[in-house]
């Protein structure tokens, strides 16, 4: 599906997806800037940026094997993991200046364990992270906020004080509503931006520095808002969920074959940006832990809010007029076998079509994709 | 006892045909053991018994409209105890009775039903006994979200189930570290599970029944922390066939706090300080002594175990699940014995303990064992469903380079067989061994 995009920010997002330092986290670097790697998107990157450093989101790209970290890990540990281990033991990750872990599912964590063996990263931390969004578990995590907090304090000297913290969930916010702006669009009948050019804006947003990114993306928001060209050559209106997806070629795949993606429910999509941090709770540290364990889409290891992400796949589906639902997932995620298969459940009981595919971090495996996904379609009636 | 304004309870005999199985089964085990006269077999066939009566007692509840809950060993036991509600594990089949005859057939079932293949056996045939109707519904369900993935997703799962969508569930979130915060945290999930039980099931918790069965553990764990130095004798008293997991059963599963469960555990330190005394080991020649630092292969236990011992005179010194650092609950008041009952279950329960937090717990415990029972060889088998174990397999390694044991991960499925198989773990440790020197 060619793109009809010719914006400026978009090609400087497309290009932060296929290195890790992209140019304008060089010229961060460059002039001094600090950068803190996030190993999933529940690390509270707010406490970060109001330090005064960029968070970024690890990723594995650019890995062409795994050979370092299987010394590691074994065979049955996901390759996402592999991947981005496998760089961090080659020194690729020597821009950082810290990296924060949450104990987000059975293979990310043990990361942690050997970095901290490993490699030698200045600052690292494993935040609690609880896998319930009742109110004892806001409460849990707003002392593990409060400590990480103070944490930064007592390793980088920089006492992120509240009015620091409430100035970057603003900025944070911000970020959110130009993404969900970005989003409306996708809504309408022919979407000015595809699924690949999405998806690299939303990886962007997560390794360069904050505001020039949500200049960028207020250019990119203009710039489509104002036009009326759009996407009329595809099949289907797709919903891709899972986890970890940062490859915009995985999603070309489906795309080269007419489904369009309008929608998601992902790490690199809407569960990191559907909802705001409440501006009007008195206490910051409060608004981002309520925001992370009970208000924010959840993650399939949040224990007893699956009716819930559900309910939001559903609503999605309704407001982006989805024809389809493709969920993927690492081959070895467990959290993703049991969700996709409780999804697929309840998207049967819909009467929805659903997809259920594996895949590997790396390798897109563009040949079973294509068939898998034509198929799809096919079956769809399209 | 009062069952008013609680959920009616409907009872569906046909959920109990695997139950009922399974407990012929372990009759039908208790028979052949029946017939042994050594002392080994004796204390099986005491636990064999001890689980019979477990069975019978769920299927009476059932019967008769009495509640009865579903939980898990490493979920204070000692609460459903002291509070008198009957329990069982929804994951009893793949731990407890994974070598009946039917696992492989059902296996291949809760595979036909569309659950990932990599998802853990253990957690994908739970869900099926449920899904097709094999299971008993109970009044309430303690639910388990530590410390895998699987076990979440398991339980999430069951939570949204068609057939089980009426049934509560409640499941106390573990805190990663250990530290006094994380045990004041999960002490208050406790009784938050207290309060679930008592809403759902109409039984009370009397603080006094409770410390009278917390007392009765601490003698419990101390005999076993007794028994277990036992082990650390030349040669080792006993091997695969009694120990650990029996004692688990007893401990954590059967006997929580039981008289009948402290006397058996007597009876299995008396027989290994007799074996002790008298230099008597499981094998005439114990030339290996091994660590085996998991569950037991259940699925398919008496087609490698035994082949250990006879084969290459190796002999199962400790395991994950004998592997006792249980500390004593203080028993003063509510505040002490609930922190008591959040550190035991969080932080001592077989492998909760390694694998719920960093892997720091792997290394220690292998290092712990290694020296104190002179441990010849660390066995990783590398069960399919523990991923977080072996993505910390190069942690277990480098700790047994440092202590200079070798260390061997196999790659298997603890509960079906045809994933590794018993001939080719056998041919991969028969290799080991002549490349080490062992045996």
């Amino acid at each position: 599906m060619s793109t009809k995009v010719k914006s400026k920010a978009l090609k400087e997002f497309q290009e932060a997806t296929q290195m890790l330092v992209n140019p304008a986290l060089q010229r961060w670097k460059d002039q001094g800037g600090r950068v803190i790697g996030c190993y999933c998107s529940y690390v509270p990157e707010e406490v970060i940026t109001a330090a005064g450093f960029v968070p970024f989101r690890m990723r594995g790209t650019g890995s062409a094997g795994t050979d370092m970290a299987d010394t590691c890990v074994s065979s049955i540990n996901c390759s996402f993991v592999r991947h981005s281990l496998d760089l961090g033991l080659r020194g690729e990750y020597s821009f950082l200046d810290g990296v924060v872990w949450v104990n987000s599912c059975d293979h990310v964590r043990r990361i942690y364990d050997h970095w901290k063996r490993k490699i030698d990263t200045p600052y690292l931390r494993l935040i609690s992270l609880p896998k319930k969004v009742d109110e004892p578990q806001v409460e849990w995590f707003r002392e593990e906020v409060s400590l990480f907090r103070e944490s930064m304090k007592d390793h980088f000297g920089i006492f992120v004080s509240d009015e620091r913290l409430w100035k970057a969930i603003k900025l944070h916010n911000e970020t959110r509503r130009l993404q969900r702006q970005l989003y409306e669009l996708r809504k309408r009948k022919n979407p000015p931006i595809t699924g690949v050019e999405t998806l690299a804006v939303m990886v962007a947003g997560t390794a360069m520095p904050r505001e020039e990114y949500n200049k960028l993306l207020k250019e990119l928001v203009d710039e489509l808002s104002q036009s009326s060209a759009g996407h009329s050559d595809h099949r289907a209106r797709i919903m891709l969920i899972g986890g970890i997806l940062d490859d915009p070629a995985y999603i070309e795949v489906i795309e080269s074959q007419g489904g369009l993606v309008v929608t998601d429910s992902m790490c690199f999509g809407t569960r990191i940006m559907w909802k705001d941090i409440d501006e009007k709770e008195k206490d910051p540290v409060t608004a981002l832990a309520r925001y992370y364990i009970a208000d924010r889409p959840s993650c399939a290891r949040m224990f007893g809010d699956q009716p819930r992400r559900s309910a939001f796949i559903k609503d999605m589906i309704c407001e982006f007029n989805v024809d389809g639902v493709i969920a993927e997932r690492l081959v070895m995620c467990d959290n993703w076998t049991g969700e996709q298969f409780m999804t697929g459940e309840d998207l049967k009981e819909a009467g929805i079509p659903y997809i259920r595919l594996d895949r590997d971090y790396i390798n897109v495996g563009a040949g079973q994709l294509r068939t898998r996904v034509q198929a799809f379609l096919e079956m769809m009636g399209r | 006892m009062t069952t008013k304004k609680l959920r009616q309870y409907k009872y569906d005999p046909d959920t109990f045909n695997r139950y009922r199985q399974e407990r012929d089964y372990f009759n039908f085990l208790s028979g052949i053991l029946a017939t042994m006269p050594d002392s080994m077999s004796q204390l099986s066939k005491e636990i064999t018994d001890i689980t019979v009566e477990r069975y019978d007692q769920i299927v009476r509840c059932a019967e008769e409209g009495k509640p009865f809950v579903a939980g898990y060993f490493c979920a204070a036991p000692e609460i459903y105890e002291a509070m008198g509600l009957p329990w069982y594990m929804i994951m009893a089949t793949p731990f407890l009775a994974a070598s009946a005859p039917y696992l492989t057939e059902d296996i291949d079932a809760a595979e036909a039903m569309g659950l990932g293949t990599d998802w853990c056996t253990a957690c994908r045939l739970s869900l099926y006994y449920i899904e097709a109707g094999l299971t008993p519904k109970p009044w309430a369900l303690i639910g388990l979200i530590h410390p895998c993935d699987a076990g979440n997703m398991l339980h999430q799962a069951v939570a949204r189930n068609k057939k089980w969508r009426d049934v509560p569930i409640f499941a106390s979130d573990p805190p990663y570290f250990e530290d006094q915060r994380g045990i004041d945290y999960y002490a208050g999930e406790l009784r938050r599970m207290v309060a679930f039980l008592e809403e759902h099931t109409g039984a009370k918790l009397d603080l006094d029944k409770l410390r009278e069965v917390c007392r009765e553990t601490n003698k419990q764990y101390e005999i076993l922390s007794e028994y277990t130095q036992l082990r650390r004798a030349h040669p080792c008293p006993h091997g695969w066939g009694v120990g650990g997991p029996q004692a688990f059963a007893a401990t954590q599963v059967f006997q929580t706090g039981r008289p009948r469960g402290t006397k058996w555990l007597q009876q299995l330190y008396a027989d290994a300080e007799e074996r002790v005394k008298n230099k008597t080991g499981p094998v005439p020649k114990e030339r290996i002594r091994y660590f085996w630092f998991d569950l037991l292969p259940f699925g398919w236990v008496f087609e490698l175990m035994p082949w250990l011992e006879q084969e290459w005179g190796a002999v199962l010194v400790m395991e994950m699940f004998g592997l006792q650092p249980y500390t004593p609950i203080d028993l003063r008041n509510e505040e002490t014995i609930f922190k008591g009952l959040a550190k035991r279950n969080l932080y001592d329960s077989p492998m909760i303990r390694q694998a719920r937090g960093p892997a720091d717990y792997f290394a220690s415990d292998i290092a712990r064992v290694v020296k104190d029972y002179d441990i010849d060889l660390v066995i990783w088998p590398g069960h399919m469903g523990h991923k977080d174990g072996s993505a910390s397999t190069g942690i277990m390694r480098e700790i047994c380079q440092e202590l200079k044991v070798p260390y061997i991960h196999i790659g298997l499925d603890l509960f079906d067989k045809r994933y590794t198989t018993p001939e080719e773990c056998k041919d991969k440790l028969s290799k080991f061994f002549s490349a080490m020197g062992l045996g």
